[in-house]
């Protein structure tokens, strides 16, 4: 989105989406958790017609406010998200393109389809850069 | 004689399947040595162990190479597959309806928060987490496709 405000559809959407994460990690058997998800799915849905803005927004601050004192305290984060068990491990192995132009041509001729279109695709690149 | 010896002991050592690694190790620890005692005997000694060795085992050039784990490749009809595959399994979504085009919103009648519950679904199949702001624009299975696609490096 182009602004840095977020609109207030926004906003329900990550705690929603926050809050059945952190749903997910309190309750771990599947069943339960599918029980305190449709739950407060049911919560969500029985405001969601609110026209009035400034109840709108009391109702999400309310929201925010119990996700805050019923989050989990680890939460389940994905391994590559930060904060996550692999967040970054592998960056420093990652290797910027221009490396590419300097390989040897016998080990460029182990790859002729990538690199025969390589030069086309760096054409294109300096034709369209200024126009972006 | 002690390279004989030394064949007594891989050999013995050799029975059990497991532990290969240790076996070499421990080869290589009793070869130091015995080259060092024997030398004319070292040269011919090394080479029958290593022959020995090489015939003996059943795989051994594979087991000399690490096997690491890891998913099949994702391939651009596996990651649709799985994705249809998901967004049939919804309840709220008319499985002969769903097409590949389909707008969550606009064709099946979606709400907000069932995308987000289906964007949680996809980062609950796929295993990596979904970003809010990026989120929020995947309105079909196709753009779906696509993102995934670009963050895992698929391409055809």
């Amino acid at each position: 989105m182009a602004s840095a405000y977020l609109t207030h559809q926004q906003k329900v959407m990550r705690l929603y989406k926050k809050s059945l994460r952190h749903l997910e990690s309190w309750c771990i058997f599947r069943d339960k958790y599918r029980f305190y998800a449709c739950m407060l799915r049911a919560r969500f849905d029985e405001n969601k017609n609110e026209k009035d803005m400034v109840k709108a927004t009391m109702l999400l601050k309310a929201g925010e406010e119990e996700f805050w004192a019923n989050q989990h305290p680890q939460p389940y984060i994905f391994p590559d998200s930060p904060g996550g068990t692999s967040y970054e491990r592998y960056e420093c192995y990652k290797v910027p393109e221009w490396v590419l132009d300097h390989w040897h041509p016998s080990e460029k001729a182990m790859y002729p389809d990538y690199f025969s279109k390589r030069e086309q695709w760096k054409k294109l690149r300096m034709q369209s850069w200024d126009k972006e | 004689m002690a390279a004989r010896v030394l064949q007594q002991c891989v050999r013995s050592l050799a029975r059990p399947s497991l532990g290969l690694f240790p076996v070499n190790l421990a080869l290589r620890a009793a070869v130091a040595p015995a080259v060092t005692v024997h030398r004319p005997f070292s040269f011919a000694a090394d080479s029958r162990r290593m022959r020995w060795l090489g015939q003996s085992r059943i795989s051994s050039v594979e087991l000399l190479c690490r096997q690491y784990g890891d998913l099949p490749p994702l391939t651009l009809e596996t990651i649709k597959d799985r994705v249809m595959y998901v967004l049939k399994l919804y309840d709220k979504i008319n499985p002969e309806k769903i097409q590949a085009t389909s707008h969550f919103m606009k064709d099946l009648g979606l709400d907000s928060l069932d995308q987000v519950e289906i964007i949680m679904a996809m980062e609950d199949e796929f295993g990596f987490e979904i970003p809010d702001a990026e989120a929020e624009k995947l309105m079909t299975p196709e753009e779906i496709v696509q993102y995934i696609a670009d963050k895992k490096d698929v391409y055809e």
